[in-house]
């Protein structure tokens, strides 16, 4: 296999090997996000373990405690895969900064603080943005609303109405979730299903 | 724009998760609304993950003697799929004061619930409190029009951040997002002339005032801004 060091002091640029490697991390980010694959997790598993416990060993010197990092960082991998967006960056720094983020409570838990400040708070990566929704969902911008509102019929019913009250009604997220009371997260899993399945739709029409 | 910037190493140590959580609250704040050290601190994350995970390829070819065995993997996995995911973090948009609304950066947003009561300091100062439960003392200040810090030097070092409005200093003038860090031996005397202004500033040790009446209040500096 390749050896990478010799790139590593050089910013932003990506051997070819590492450039696979991202993409095929994105591509199984991507699938966990959108079906919940265990296959696809345990691959993704398979290449960052190893990486975040050599990782963890040389912060903590203590195998234990590296193994927690590995565990609590992979475990926001498979909750939040939804989270990563590929334009923003690599699939392994954005698992990186869910490890920083990892080592900084472990740090302070080894500390015995008394408080409850979590990195997450100090460096919101995971949150649910509602800041990012331009670069979601920009679909609408490229194709009219009346185009686009004759293949509304074939969404399922549940997807359907979330597009409709977002795109037609101009609420929020938030404000679908509430006024329908399901999770935020089910408005975003729904909507981005939704518009890939009219993006398909349009595609197949053309 | 904002010409008042956090060091390269300052960045650095924010994204390595080397500062304490009090800077890292006022670093992140300044980097949600400053375009060039959010771009910095994506190439100094990109590095750090090439020195951490990236160039670890020979490592996993050779594993090494601590490595992970089938089982542990196996059994990791499982504790992964069985766990919970984390509610989804509390934000507020918002802070309001004296009939002031403000729009608070994300970073700050996420720690709006550790923002305690507005209280009315000398003149026409007011501080909340921000409890990040650190050694350090983390403060919103709000100043009105017109107010003026009395003179003082830091023991410790002083992180200043301009969330909204402009202050001036005896050095310059700052603006929405200019980061100041001041040390230990440098005097200064903030005050807001037309604009009110509200800072999120940070402190390692109290202040000391320095000149005339203002001076009486050393004794209770640690009160004062904390």
């Amino acid at each position: 296999m390749q050896t990478v060091t010799s790139h590593t002091s050089q910013r932003g640029v990506m051997t070819t090997s590492q450039q696979d490697t991202a993409e095929k991390a994105a591509q199984l980010l991507a699938q966990i996000a959108e079906t919940r694959s265990r296959q696809a997790f345990s691959e993704l598993f398979s290449h960052f373990a190893p990486k975040l416990q050599a990782y963890g060993t040389r912060q903590f010197g203590n195998e234990q405690t590296a193994m927690d990092l590995v565990q609590e960082t992979m475990t926001n991998v498979w909750h939040k895969a939804h989270l990563f967006k590929a334009d923003k960056g690599s699939p392994s720094t954005w698992i990186f900064t869910i490890a920083r983020n990892i080592r900084f409570d472990l740090l302070r838990k080894n500390k015995k603080r008394k408080d409850d400040i979590s990195a997450d708070e100090l460096w919101p990566i995971l949150a649910e943005q509602n800041d990012n929704l331009d670069d979601d969902y920009a679909l609408d911008q490229d194709i009219l609303l009346q185009e686009i509102s004759h293949y509304y019929g074939q969404l399922p019913d549940a997807q359907r109405i979330v597009v409709e009250k977002i795109y037609v009604e101009g609420k929020s997220q938030q404000e679908v979730s509430d006024s329908l009371g399901i999770p935020l997260g089910t408005v975003k899993s729904r909507t981005r299903l939704a518009l890939k399945k009219l993006k398909e739709l349009i595609v197949e029409h053309d | 724009m904002i010409k008042s910037h956090p060091s390269e190493a300052i960045l650095y140590q924010y994204a390595s998760g080397d500062l304490s959580a009090s800077m890292t609250l006022v670093v992140g704040t300044h980097i949600d609304m400053c375009p060039i050290c959010k771009r910095t601190v994506c190439e100094i994350e990109e590095d750090l993950c090439n020195k951490h995970l990236d160039s670890l390829v020979e490592t996993i070819c050779a594993p090494s003697k601590g490595a992970m065995s089938k089982t542990q993997c196996d059994q990791m996995l499982e504790a992964i799929f069985n766990s919970q995911a984390k509610p989804a973090a509390q934000r507020e948009d918002l802070i309001s004061l004296e009939g002031r609304r403000f729009n608070l950066p994300t970073t700050l947003a996420h720690n709006a619930h550790r923002i305690g009561e507005w209280t009315h300091l000398v003149g026409k100062l007011w501080r909340a409190p921000v409890d990040l439960s650190d050694d350090g003392q983390t403060n919103l200040i709000y100043m009105e029009p017109g107010a003026q810090v009395p003179e003082h030097t830091h023991k410790g070092q002083e992180a200043t951040l301009v969330i909204d409005g402009v202050f001036n200093d005896e050095h310059d003038a700052y603006y929405d997002g200019d980061f100041i860090l001041l040390d230990a031996d440098r005097k200064h005397t903030p005050r807001t002339a037309t604009e009110d202004c509200l800072t999120l500033a940070t402190l390692d040790a109290p202040l000391f005032f320095t000149s005339g009446i203002s001076r009486l209040l050393n004794p209770f500096s640690s009160l004062f801004f904390r």
